[in-house]
């Protein structure tokens, strides 16, 4: 049926426009993130669109720095960043230091089980509405194969939504199914990351 | 000096006229149709296609209706429901059209003066006949059959809609009169004592009411008569009145059978928001919380409030937020009916049609939104904001995440930095000079100093010794003397195998704290 309302006729008007205009997918390539010593490790020159990439690393590591600055690098490209948040600590002072334009970064602050954290993880990465998104969820107490599931479902709602997935996860802990896993230890430390990528759920060769 | 008034000419109307609108709200909101007849004065008013099938007619008296027809459901007239299937109706129409006019029992008037402009002309159409297919469309969506008719002036539209043969009819302002002719003479809507006394005359159409002289209906009939001669002959200069909605905009569906899966209930759900968001589209807004009741079996119910994280009248968004919902949802009995409502509504902001800023991206950004909304509460979602204050779980507050607005490249209209927050200068800081840690705990971890000859050599976190390799500090932070006084002083110590963190001694006690981590 042809659109009636103004709205439908906006919708269509769009659909048309977006038809001729053959957009290229906002799903491919990779996202640097701005810090060369990080850069110059991964496969592409940065962390890849539609995939997860697991930031991995002790409490105080350096993960959440490192995945703030990847959201700041696609904010600064006009996206949209969200941060997941299932623990409740991210402290957003620090992120606006790190450049983050903290208008346009969505914090979801998940109180409930891991289950829930994951399902609005995936929520997130699906919808396409953002660039990039980092996910802090405790998933060590949910059953393995369960766990499992959900995190490839999280993997899957990446390659759907086209956005950079950041799985931030301990050093030590279940596979990740994700594309590049980064490695960090301790103080920020150039020398001291490392990253396994591209060869496919939970990395592969040491770069 | 004279002033000279120009003559008012009569509007271009587009009036729909619902036939047997009371059968027909009924129908919308059941399953199945069935041998039905609505009653008025213990006569039968409307009936259904099955029950006239069965010998029931309109005018029958109940007795009579039930006699040709033993399973005949009678449903008493209600004129109050019927008038408010109008209104929601009228609501929607405002998407269309400036203006719309209630013209009970059974129609509406459109303002269609400037139909020309609401879309591309189509070869022999100026706009007009492009409108009344547009709003027969809307009213089957919102589950009503109409009849459309485009004229000059109120009274000869409605006429035209009510009498005229097609679902669409179009008079071009010179051929009002000639088109209004043929059209019996209720019509006009004259009242049955003027209607009656024409007839006795021999006046059996509208054309012979135009063709009689103006003076002696006057003469016999007075105003009503003037008035009624002018409206045969297609003259109505009176403008419409427009109707204002006041009350927010609520739909119901009752099923046949108890449902206990979500997919039927689903079904219906995808019906009752689409015309929940017609009606409060046509008004230029959007709801920002809904509310669903489910009518449960034998009796009870249950309600839910949905919040919408943005003012929307997409009922694909609605949908979304609204099947988040249902999908985990255990009710104690079957459902046997829907009610759905707009119970909070605001102004949608004006969209613009820049093409270039991915539009996709925003409706995917506003489903969710509404989603998250849904399932983890709107307090779950913000944005954080930079607070002035120098107690450091306080140094910024959640607000709502709301559509970005195109960033300013020089940097002016960005928030303000608070005192001690970092630069001001700068965009981004190195890493290692960050003065505030990326993460705060939620309650802050006792730490024990352990020492050599006056040296603190490692710190005791969770009963573990961490060895200390830097330590910087103190950075003295107090205050709110005046409610819940604090003094700490922070330092930023590099404990082997942990990294960095921030560690507070607390003046009130004396003891050491691990109040975030540097990560």
């Amino acid at each position: 049926m042809a659109p009636v309302t103004r709205q439908a006729i906006l919708e269509d008007l769009r659909e048309r426009i977006r038809r001729i205009e053959r957009r290229p997918s906002h799903r491919e390539g990779f996202l640097p993130s701005g810090r060369p010593e990080v850069d110059a490790l991964l496969p592409g020159g940065g962390f890849p669109r539609g995939a997860l990439s697991h930031l991995a690393g002790g409490p105080a590591s350096g993960k959440t720095g490192l995945a703030l600055e990847i959201l700041a690098a696609a904010l600064r490209e006009g996206g949209l960043a969200a941060f997941v948040d299932g623990r409740g600590e991210l402290y957003p002072p620090a992120a606006e230091s790190l450049g983050i334009d903290l208008e346009r970064m969505l914090v979801v602050r998940v109180t409930g089980d891991a289950a829930t954290g994951l399902w609005a993880a995936e929520a997130v990465l699906a919808s396409g509405a953002f660039a990039a998104a980092a996910i802090d969820v405790p998933v060590s107490r949910l059953p393995a194969a369960r766990g499992e599931a959900m995190l490839r479902r999280v993997q899957m709602a990446a390659e759907k939504g086209g956005a950079v997935g950041l799985w931030l996860g301990p050093a030590e802990g279940g596979r990740i199914p994700a594309a590049v896993r980064l490695d960090l230890a301790g103080a920020p430390r150039p020398e001291r990351i490392r990253a396994r990528g591209q060869a496919g759920p939970g990395g592969g060769h040491a770069a | 000096m004279q002033l000279e008034l120009a003559p008012r000419s009569a509007p271009r109307v587009l009036a729909l006229s619902f036939p047997d609108l009371p059968l027909q709200r009924i129908l919308r909101e059941r399953e199945g149709g069935g041998l039905l007849a609505v009653v008025e004065d213990g006569r039968v008013a409307h009936c259904t296609g099955a029950a006239r099938a069965a010998g029931v007619r309109p005018g029958d008296g109940l007795a009579e209706a039930r006699a040709a027809c033993a399973g005949l459901q009678a449903i008493a007239a209600d004129p109050a429901s019927d008038r408010a299937a109008l209104r929601a109706l009228a609501e929607a129409m405002l998407a269309l059209v400036p203006a719309v006019e209630i013209a009970p029992p059974d129609a509406l008037l459109l303002d269609a003066g400037a139909a020309r402009l609401t879309r591309p002309r189509e070869a022999g159409d100026d706009g007009e006949t492009g409108l009344a297919d547009r709003a027969r469309r809307l009213a089957a969506e919102m589950g009503y059959r109409a009849r459309a008719a485009v004229a000059s002036g109120r009274g000869p539209a409605r006429a035209l809609a009510r009498y005229g043969r097609g679902p669409i009819l179009r008079a071009m302002p010179s051929e009002t009169a000639r088109v209004l002719a043929a059209l019996p003479l209720p019509a006009l809507d004259l009242g049955p004592p003027v209607e009656e006394r024409l007839q006795a005359l021999g006046v059996a159409d509208v054309g012979a009411l135009a063709r009689m002289p103006p003076e002696t209906l006057a003469h016999r009939f007075g105003a009503a008569g003037a008035a009624a001669a002018r409206l045969a002959r297609g003259e109505d200069t009176s403008p419409l009145v427009p109707y204002v909605p006041e009350t927010l905009p609520e739909e119901a569906f009752d099923l046949e059978a108890p449902v206990e899966t979500a997919e039927p209930i689903l079904f219906v759900l995808r019906r009752l928001a689409e015309r929940v968001s017609a009606r409060i589209a046509g008004r230029g807004l959007g709801a920002t919380r809904l509310r669903l009741t489910l009518k449960l079996d034998p009796r009870g119910e249950e309600r839910f409030l949905l919040p919408l994280a943005r003012p929307t009248s997409s009922s694909q968004g609605w949908l979304l937020v609204l099947k988040e919902r249902l999908v985990d949802l255990r009710l104690p009995a079957a459902v046997v009916g829907l009610r759905l409502a707009a119970v909070e509504v605001a102004a949608v902001p004006e969209e613009q049609l820049s093409i270039g800023d991915r539009p996709e991206a925003a409706l995917a950004l506003e489903a969710v939104l509404s989603r998250l909304a849904a399932r983890l509460g709107e307090s779950a979602l913000f944005a954080a904001e930079p607070a002035d204050r120098h107690r450091p779980e306080a140094a910024y507050r959640p607000t709502p995440f709301l559509k970005p607005k195109p960033r300013v490249k020089d940097g002016k209209g960005r928030r303000g930095r608070p005192a001690g927050q970092g630069p001001l200068d700068a965009d981004a800081v190195p890493r290692g000079d960050l003065v505030r840690p990326t993460r705060l705990l939620a309650s802050p971890r006792p730490v024990v100093a352990e020492g050599e000859g006056g040296r603190l050599t490692a710190l005791r976190v969770d009963g573990r010794a961490y060895a200390v390799e830097a330590l910087a500090g103190p950075e003295r932070l107090r205050g709110e003397w005046w409610s819940e006084p604090f003094d700490r002083d922070y330092y930023r110590a590099r404990l082997a195998g942990l990294g960095d963190c921030w560690i507070y001694r607390d003046g009130a006690d004396g003891h050491l704290y691990l109040h975030g981590l540097f990560d």
